[in-house]
């Protein structure tokens, strides 16, 4: 009996020390690099990375797409063929969410989220939430379809509506 | 007994006096601390801000380059006291190029135009040898030490070729000036305390923390005990 309750207890032990290492790994998650994106992106054959640069013609209407001014110059972009591929940060609620953009034929292709960071709102790194977003193009700067939010992750979701937006819209000004 | 109660009664009363006058004023200052704009003026005694604890900003790592004074607090990367981006690794070093501040992370290099303005980070997806533990110049060059040897580029920071070389100059931490650090701690704290704050504190204790309080209630007792022997000797002057 006692020995049944030690084993029990050292289980109950080692489940506890095990969940708080897991604690924060959770909170400010990295899903996958930058560069492993990318080179998922383009199967390894990387293109060369090319920038953007936020002129100020082109400030109001990326302002306008945020909700507030872009905080850096240039955004970087790599392009091959018709696809893509943007990586971009926005800030949820507190931290900065870097999400992984393709877009193809001026379609979103895929959306990831490649860290996360914010304590709440994890939900839209789901791959069933961020298929609402696959095949969605621009229309008067703003996307051509309603995004069903998440309780508890408003801001989250409105980050990520706003960086797809901005991709869309970013690809479309490069290829003009 | 009335002699006694007298007695008590004016130790009591010169006892309090002082404390009664601080409270009067205190409270008839904060009475009227809109129309006197007490929270608008801002007290900076170095004392006063230790006392409140808002004397200091600790940064984490500080670089001058090119006139211009990098530094990081926290997760925030400042150019002179001007909060230009944030990072979640730590400044490693940075060096100053034609037009272009380079600061490296141990995963990216961070650029700055030469107003302190953020252009971009760029990472290995850009190109950038990971792992990154210094960065210096050779010849106006910029190279980078990371676990896997030592890179050079340009200033497009797009190509990197493997090198080993001698005569780097590296980037090395500054100490904080004086003006920056004064700066950042009007970023994060603010002007100073407010004299409306140091008044209200004055008025209710805390300005001497738990004990202030405990004083307070004191004086409340003190205060009840003087009306009390008051209330009790005026009586029987009547009687």
């Amino acid at each position: 009996m006692n020995i049944t309750n030690n084993v029990f207890w050292q289980m109950m032990l080692i489940g506890f020390l095990l969940c708080s290492f897991a604690v924060p790994a959770f909170s400010g998650s990295v899903n996958q690099t930058n560069e492993d994106f990318v080179a998922e992106t383009f199967a390894n054959d990387i293109p060369k990375s090319k920038v953007v640069w936020i002129r100020n013609d082109l400030r109001p209407a990326i302002a306008d797409i945020l909700g507030h001014e872009y905080a850096g110059l240039r955004i970087r972009y790599w392009q091959q063929a018709q696809r893509t591929a943007w990586i971009l940060e926005e800030i949820g609620k507190e931290s900065p969410i870097t999400f992984g953009i393709i877009i193809k034929d001026g379609k979103v292709e895929q959306v990831k989220v490649l860290a996360y960071r914010e304590s709440r709102g994890g939900e839209i790194q789901q791959r069933a939430f961020t298929r609402q977003f696959t095949d969605a193009q621009l229309k008067e700067q703003k996307l051509d379809r309603h995004i069903d939010g998440i309780s508890g992750a408003t801001l989250s979701v409105r980050a990520m509506t706003s960086v797809v937006t901005l991709a869309l819209y970013l690809t479309e000004f490069i290829n003009q | 007994m009335n002699q006694r109660m007298r007695r008590l009664h004016r130790s009591m009363g010169a006892a309090i006096a002082l404390f009664v006058l601080l409270l009067s004023i205190t409270g008839i200052l904060l009475n009227h601390s809109s129309d006197l704009k007490l929270d608008k003026y801002y007290l900076t005694w170095p004392w006063l801000l230790d006392h409140y604890g808002v004397s200091n900003v600790e940064a984490d790592a500080v670089y001058l380059l090119d006139q211009t004074v990098i530094s990081q607090i926290g997760t925030e990367i400042f150019a002179n006291a001007k909060p230009v981006t944030h990072t979640q690794r730590p400044l490693l070093g940075g060096v100053a190029l034609d037009e272009v501040i380079v600061l490296a992370t141990d995963d990216a290099l961070i650029l700055l135009n030469s107003d302190g303005e953020f252009i971009e980070r760029m990472g290995a997806a850009a190109g950038v040898p990971p792992m990154i533990q210094n960065i210096g110049l050779f010849h106006g060059a910029p190279v980078i030490q990371t676990r896997q040897g030592m890179w050079r580029s340009d200033f497009m920071l797009d190509k990197w070729e493997a090198i080993s070389l001698q005569g780097i100059g590296w980037s090395v931490p500054s100490p904080m000036p004086e003006s920056i650090q004064n700066d950042l701690i009007k970023y994060f704290h603010g002007e100073g305390v407010t004299v409306e704050n140091v008044l209200l504190d004055v008025h209710n204790g805390r300005i001497l923390g738990s004990i202030g309080v405990w004083l307070l209630d004191l004086l409340g007792v003190l205060l009840t005990v003087l009306s009390l022997t008051g209330i009790w000797m005026w009586l029987r002057r009547i009687r």
